[in-house]
């Protein structure tokens, strides 16, 4: 989030739009967005036959456009929206679209400050990847793109590409390699039968992923270099928060799962299942979800799991800021449930979203759902009114505020109140 | 034992002989131990020492009572040519021999199960023949096109080579198409917090987009809060699973359950697809280590059995005459949805005629398991191998089959067109569109309609 200090963190209520009055003035209202700072609330709406705005607190933009989608603001608060005009497709931001248009334009992404923004286009040419209105330079024709990621500076971007054209049922071209990765618009020299999981490091500047060889045999490639080591199968590399020449991936030997550091062994137990592997902040610990028996869950830490199991499936760890506390959403006979180091905290919920701790680590914050309504629970005990919509409460930079956006009555609210008080 | 005789056409299949003349001995003793020690446990050997050779097996077999009882076709005989040689012969195996048992597995058995319902011992000679698959996918021997579709599973996480924006674009044009119908229809793409993430097979974008405009007609008349993912993770499909590629149908499988878990929503609506249900409610949850998939997974039967049961979607006018249905193997036997499809069928039918035998005890359509993907060098086999079932369909006297399943509906068309049975043959969605009530408040007005 960009210049959160910034941020109204004193008035401590704003009812800022009535979106429940825009189904009164539009044909149809979709599914609101705010910006990251809770200022502005945000639907793309119908006001025609092949005529669409986007809403932005009651105002609508200049101009409509033939179609829209994926309205997301940007970490710097600008509204962008994938738009159709004759026929052709391109990127508008708070209400301009670019001059440049596509065949078709998909997944924005935006660096941490939010002044890069970037997309995947189809042009004539092939694909490629727009970065602030302006598409890559590629020596090869990229023949599809499947994902892409781009650096926290917004500096580099990365594709996980088809950089080579197979023909229908062509399994031996296949089997040679026609996937590989493409950094800021250049194609790494080797090609991999596969590639997945694309991952960057915090300072933008390596690069790792997964690879397939053949069948049944994965490895890791870091910037060009595939690990000597060999793997039955892999998940999705994560690079270390501080060290990025240090990267960890669950690998497949012998029928389980286990956890590798630059292709070694790092846990001395192997699981039934082994996933999202998360540093610490300071990257001194790994937390993970794994299944130490079939269809028994929990979280391990370096290797060691908690006692606890869960029946159903354990989501993606996240560590206090201290890096002390590790909260996870699990489930359990149907219900979610918030954990943290290994006790279940307050009540189960429909949904739970990822959950924030406090800066001290005292208090673990999330959104939650019971019986259609939303609110926010602290340490799994809902704290609060109900809202028909709500998004992540955001701590404030000194910790002492929690901004809770949503909307009651049909009314949007921003608020600001004191995680004493909450 | 004495060897089976085997009379086949000669097929060509330039993935198989490329890899006969590929594979070593030492390679292939290697990766049917491993499979045997590492993969499998108590359940194969089970089975295996608890056979008693008795046959009967065989009666329940269509492979078999199509090709007028030829013991080359009996389940019996496909684990006695393959699974019990290479434990035999502890993987002492050639090249020849792996390709037959490709053949045997891949392309003359849809796993489709009835046969263990007919052993007196319950053994699951299909699980031994996935274990067949498993071997073969390990050493490259998958037939052609089979191969190719795990490919595209592997590179693009659907089963079509459907690219992202193909998929988007499609959506996006389908609901347009769904507005022509229902003014008001959307296809919400990538709503957070929607009670439904609705998801589909690559066909339907690559060759039956109508599907999804269907289903956006279907599920505003329902009044439905739904989504449909715009990144990959959309397609519930999985031919991965039954080539034997464990590891893939894993990765497939991740991301269609991540997705929903992304998505935040309740459940998941699956078109109407019987293997993918297979894949996406079991095989791949236990490979992952999900005792159930994190998300629930409805199957488009129940679906629709729950909306027309709740009144939800009303059946404004039947469709007329006899029609039938086939019972697809995944969701019917192995999983018990039978009277929910026979409900749904009676509601909209006028005619609803049952197959003989039905529910449970129905026969394969023999395009799953993977077999109609194997492509075109088998397919003369596998549509003579269904005569069965295309006796079955003609003394129905129906002039439509509904098949609630892609591989059913391909492998149905394939026997109304070698047996000029005369029949259609349609998705369930397509009779509901064409019977199911549009509230006057969501119909076209006038002037649109003109």
């Amino acid at each position: 989030m960009s210049n959160i200090e910034s941020w109204d963190w004193e008035i401590k209520e704003k009812m800022l739009a009535e979106p429940a009055k825009w189904k009164d003035q539009f044909e149809d209202v979709w599914e609101p967005y705010i910006s990251p700072d809770g200022e502005k609330i945000a639907s793309i709406v119908k006001i025609g036959e092949g005529e669409f705005n986007i809403c932005v607190n009651g105002n609508t933009w200049e101009e409509p456009f033939e179609k829209m989608w994926y309205s997301r603001f940007s970490p710097d608060g600008r509204l962008t929206a994938l738009i159709s005009k004759d026929m052709e497709w391109t990127l508008a931001v708070d209400g301009v679209a670019l001059e440049e248009t596509y065949e078709y334009i998909w997944e924005t992404k935006f660096s941490a400050d939010g002044k890069t923004i970037a997309a995947i286009v189809r042009q004539e040419s092939g694909y490629g990847i727009l970065v602030n209105g302006k598409v890559w330079e590629c020596p090869i024709k990229l023949e599809s793109i499947a994902s892409h990621v781009i650096s926290s500076d917004g500096k580099t971007s990365a594709v996980i590409a088809q950089t080579v054209a197979v023909a229908e049922a062509d399994v031996n071209a296949f089997t040679k390699g026609s996937w590989s990765v493409v950094v800021n618009g250049k194609p790494w020299k080797d090609n991999y039968v596969d590639v997945y999981g694309l991952a960057i490091s915090n300072d933008g500047q390596r690069f790792a992923a997964e690879y397939r060889n053949s069948i049944c045999e994965y490895g890791i490639v870091v910037d060009e270099k595939p690990w000597n080591e060999k793997f039955g199968c892999t998940w999705e590399p994560v690079f270390h928060p501080n060290k990025s020449d240090e990267i960890t991936v669950p690998v497949r030997q012998g029928g389980q799962w286990l956890l590798a550091t630059n292709g070694r062994i790092v846990w001395d137990k192997g699981f039934f299942s082994l996933l999202y592997q998360t540093y610490s902040p300071d990257g001194n610990n790994i937390a993970a979800a794994v299944a130490p028996q079939f269809a028994k869950w929990t979280v391990a830490v370096n290797g060691q799991p908690w006692s606890i199991t869960f029946g159903e499936c354990v989501q993606k760890p996240c560590f206090s800021p201290d890096g002390r506390k590790i909260a996870v959403i699990a489930k359990d006979s149907g219900k979610w449930l918030l954990v943290v180091d290994g006790t279940v905290l307050g009540k189960d919920y429909d949904n739970i979203w990822q959950p924030v701790f406090s800066p001290n680590g005292d208090k673990v914050i999330c959104k939650v759902e019971k019986n259609g309504k939303y609110a926010v629970a602290v340490n799994g005990e809902i704290r609060g009114n109900d809202y028909e919509a709500l998004w992540n409460p955001v701590v404030s930079p000194d910790g002492t505020k929690v901004m809770i956006c949503g909307v009651e009555g049909g009314k949007y609210y921003r608020k600001v109140v004191l995680l004493s008080d909450i | 034992m004495k060897p089976t005789i085997v009379k086949r056409e000669p097929v060509v299949d330039d993935a198989l002989d490329q890899c006969e003349a590929r594979l070593t001995e030492e390679e292939i003793e290697k990766v049917i131990n491993e499979v045997i020690d590492k993969e499998t446990g108590g359940r194969l050997w089970t089975y295996v020492n608890t056979c008693i050779h008795c046959g009967l097996c065989a009666e329940a077999c269509h492979w078999y009572l199509s090709n007028d009882r030829d013991v080359s076709f009996a389940p019996v005989t496909k684990v006695k040519d393959t699974i019990w040689v290479m434990l035999e012969k502890k993987g002492k195996v050639d090249a020849a021999f792996i390709k037959r048992c490709s053949q045997i597995a891949h392309t003359e058995c849809n796993l489709c199960r009835r046969c263990g319902m007919y052993c007196p011992f319950g053994i699951d000679i299909a699980y031994m023949l996935l274990v067949v698959r498993r071997i073969c996918a390990k050493l490259g021997m998958v037939p052609l096109y089979l191969q190719d579709t795990v490919h595209s599973h592997a590179a693009t996480m659907n089963q079509m080579w459907v690219k992202p924006d193909e998929w988007i674009d499609t959506l996006q044009w389908q609901e347009e198409e769904a507005q022509g119908y229902v003014p008001s229809a959307r296809l919400p793409l990538e709503k957070e917090g929607a009670e439904i993430m609705y998801s589909v097979i690559g066909p339907e974008p690559k060759f039956l987009a109508q599907l999804l405009g269907n289903i956006t007609v279907i599920m505003k008349v329902a009044g439905l809060d739904w989504t449909m993912p715009a990144t990959a993770g959309w397609d519930n499909s999985n031919m991965a699973m039954y080539s034997g590629d464990f590891e893939i149908m894993a990765r497939v499988e991740r991301l269609h359950h991540e997705t929903a878990q992304r998505l935040k929503v309740k459940k998941i609506v699956m078109g109407e697809c019987g293997h993918a249900f297979r894949g996406a409610q079991y095989d791949g949850p236990t490979w992952m280590g999900w005792m159930k998939p994190p998300i629930p997974i409805v199957h488009a039967i129940e679906f629709y059995y729950d909306l027309i049961k709740s009144g939800r979607i009303k059946i404004a006018k039947k469709a007329e005459g006899p029609i039938t249905s086939q019972y697809p193997c995944n969701v019917i036997r192995n999983a018990g949805l039978g009277s929910k499809l026979q409900y749904i069928m009676s509601a909209v039918c006028e005619n609803f005629v049952d197959l003989i035998p039905n529910d449970r005890h129905a026969f394969c359509c023999n395009a799953g398991g993977g077999t109609i993907n194997c492509g075109p060098p088998w397919k003369k086999l596998r549509v003579q191998s269904a005569r069965l079932q295309s006796e079955n369909f003609k003394r129905t006297g129906a002039h439509t089959i509904v098949t609630p399943c892609h591989n059913c509906h391909s492998g149905v068309e394939d026997i109304v067109d070698k047996y000029k049975l005369g029949m259609h043959v349609k998705f369930f969605s397509e009779l509901l569109i064409e019977a199911m009530e549009i509230p006057e408040h969501l119909k076209p007005k006038e002037e649109e309609a003109e």
